[in-house]
């Protein structure tokens, strides 16, 4: 049982759920998988007085639009994004990341929607707090950190660990928001706002209503990589993701996206080090004088107990690894 | 601003309380359920079937899997309200005519049952894996295992129950 009421509504479209939203104000929340809302409640760090379900809303099958792009619902399923024959043929890398998400029955129930909407993560918050006696933390409402116990300035420095926002932020991927308004549509890192406290820039009556993947160029190769402790159903101590593309003589690098996660507030992307990777050649040493740079462009957050120092040398092993894998990706495509 | 729904009484004469249907292993079921209960509220606490188990209550151990129209759901995450009309399948379901299923069978057979708090979970997930993928690979049984926690077997001989019963090997002569 969840320890307070609340109520609950079933609509059957987007506009219907968006109506609700707007009527019921900012104590309404949307209900997709549950998976990382259901705890939280169970938490008490968030207490909605309404919960608008998504569960009778039928989400799309993935599909090709005629601009080649990738169409994909934001209430699909995780099992249907890793399972899709279409995601794997033509963006392998989300279908992969998709895959490395928590266990089976959370994938089946979680939602591409809800896995970019998920709250912020800290060992403080994510946890029952009935039997402890201490005061709340910024993010519960109260006037203290505790990781970080020199914060005097009401930051909240809580990570973002969707392992599948980083790997579609590498393959340059748009959203859909449905809104009072109706539709619009930006870059999926435009979601993101940075703050530990309010980590999503959705209007309070919106919804994520599709995500697209643009087709990828010729001679492009990804790597994707999720560092953790004991490889299953656990949160990433780091999320890498890239995608490389190769000139026509298959040798320098036209472009580069390359994105983290588990490590800021928000996704991050390293545009410096993309900036500095146009017209290398990429043969092992600048690889791996590029994950050098990439480690040191990110300010990685220590986060459940592993220190900045680690997570960085996490970042430049994994990526040199992960680049040296996109790149053989870019020149065989089958590899 | 949305008026939050008061607990006691008063909220029993808003009646924010509603019935759903459910069917469980086969029996359809008239339920009442307030927004706040969860499916294992209603599978453990309303109909009795305490086989389902409430383990961590938040997603981390599966030891509350069942099959929600056939897929492994958490029912600690789950909404009873939101299963209005559905199947639920629970670990009391999968027994026919007194028969064990082959998938409970071959846990005995392994001995990959010591407290047998997991077990339920692991036998629904096991039970779901076999449906899609009736002869699984070593690697693919960790996997589609890998959102159930067990505390005492070490997993090995769980694995091999799948192997066993997938009817890839029965690895250990079995215990009369
Ligand atoms: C044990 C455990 C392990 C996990 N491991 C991982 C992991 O390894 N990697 C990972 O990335 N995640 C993990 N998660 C987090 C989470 O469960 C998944 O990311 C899942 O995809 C969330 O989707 P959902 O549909 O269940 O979201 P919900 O819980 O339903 O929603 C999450 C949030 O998003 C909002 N929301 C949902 N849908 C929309 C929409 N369409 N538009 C706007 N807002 C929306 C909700 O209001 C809510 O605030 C884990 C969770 C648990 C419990
Ligand atoms: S980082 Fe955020 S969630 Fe963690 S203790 Fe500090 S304020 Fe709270
Ligand atoms: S009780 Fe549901 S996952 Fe632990
Ligand atoms: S047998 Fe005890 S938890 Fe698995």
């Amino acid at each position: 049982m969840i320890l307070f009421e609340f109520d609950h509504e079933r609509p059957n479209t987007p506009d219907e759920a968006v109506a609700l939203l707007t009527h019921a104000g900012p104590d309404a929340r949307l209900l997709a998988g549950g998976t990382d809302l259901i705890p939280n409640m169970r938490y008490r760090t968030v207490t909605p007085a309404l919960l608008v379900s998504l569960g009778a809303i039928q989400p799309e099958a993935p599909r090709e639009e005629k601009d080649g792009s990738l169409r994909l619902d934001a209430l699909a399923k995780l099992v249907t994004i890793e399972n899709s024959a279409l995601v794997r043929k033509r963006a392998p890398m989300l279908a992969e990341s998709a895959h490395t998400v928590a266990g089976n029955q959370i994938r089946q129930m979680g939602t591409l929607g809800g896995n970019l909407c998920q709250d912020t993560r800290c060992l403080y918050f994510n946890q029952q707090h009935d039997f402890q006696f201490v005061a709340p933390c910024y993010k519960r409402g109260g006037d203290c950190c505790y990781p970080f116990p020199r914060n005097d300035k009401s930051t909240c420095w809580s990570v973002f660990m969707s392992d599948i926002a980083p790997a579609l932020i590498a393959l340059k991927a748009e959203i859909e928001i449905q809104g009072e308004q109706g539709l619009r549509r930006q870059p999926l890192e435009a979601l993101y706002a940075g703050d530990g406290l309010k980590p999503h820039k959705l209007g309070q009556a919106e919804l994520l209503r599709a995500v697209i993947v643009p087709p990828a160029s010729p001679r492009q190769g990804w790597g994707y990589h999720k560092e953790s402790v004991r490889g299953g159903l656990e949160f990433g101590m780091a999320i890498l993701a890239a995608t490389v593309t190769l000139a026509a003589d298959s040798k320098a690098c036209e472009g580069a996206r390359l994105a983290l996660g588990a490590v800021r507030e928000a996704p991050v992307r390293l545009t410096e080090t993309e900036k500095a990777m146009a017209g290398q050649a990429l043969d092992a040493e600048r690889i791996a004088e590029i994950a050098e740079a990439a480690s040191q462009e990110v300010n990685p957050l220590p986060h459940h107990g592993f220190t900045k120092a680690h997570l960085r040398d996490v970042i430049r092993i994994q990526m040199r690894r992960l680049l040296a894998r996109a790149v053989e990706r870019a020149v065989n495509p089958n590899a | 601003m949305y008026e939050r729904p008061v607990s006691g009484l008063e909220a029993k004469t808003k009646s924010r309380s509603r019935v759903i249907v459910l069917s469980v292993n086969g029996e359809t079921h008239e339920v009442m359920v307030r927004p706040r209960h969860r499916l294992i509220d209603v599978i453990r606490d309303q109909l009795n079937l305490t086989g389902t188990k409430d383990g961590c209550q938040s997603g981390t151990c599966g030891a509350c899997t069942v099959l929600l129209n056939g897929r492994p759901v958490l029912a600690c995450l789950t909404l009873a309200v939101d299963c209005d009309g559905k199947e639920v399948r629970t670990i009391e379901g999968l027994a026919e005519n007194g028969q064990l299923n082959k998938v409970q069978e071959a846990f005995l057979d392994q001995g990959a049952i010591q407290c047998g708090f997991c077990t339920p979970g692991m036998v629904m997930s096991a039970t779901a894996l076999l449906d899609d993928n009736p002869k699984p690979s070593r690697h693919q049984i960790d996997k589609a295992l890998e959102g159930n926690l067990c505390r005492c077997t070490g997993y090995n001989a769980i694995v091999d129950a799948v192997l066993q019963a997938s009817g890839q090997g029965g690895v250990k002569p079995v215990m009369k």
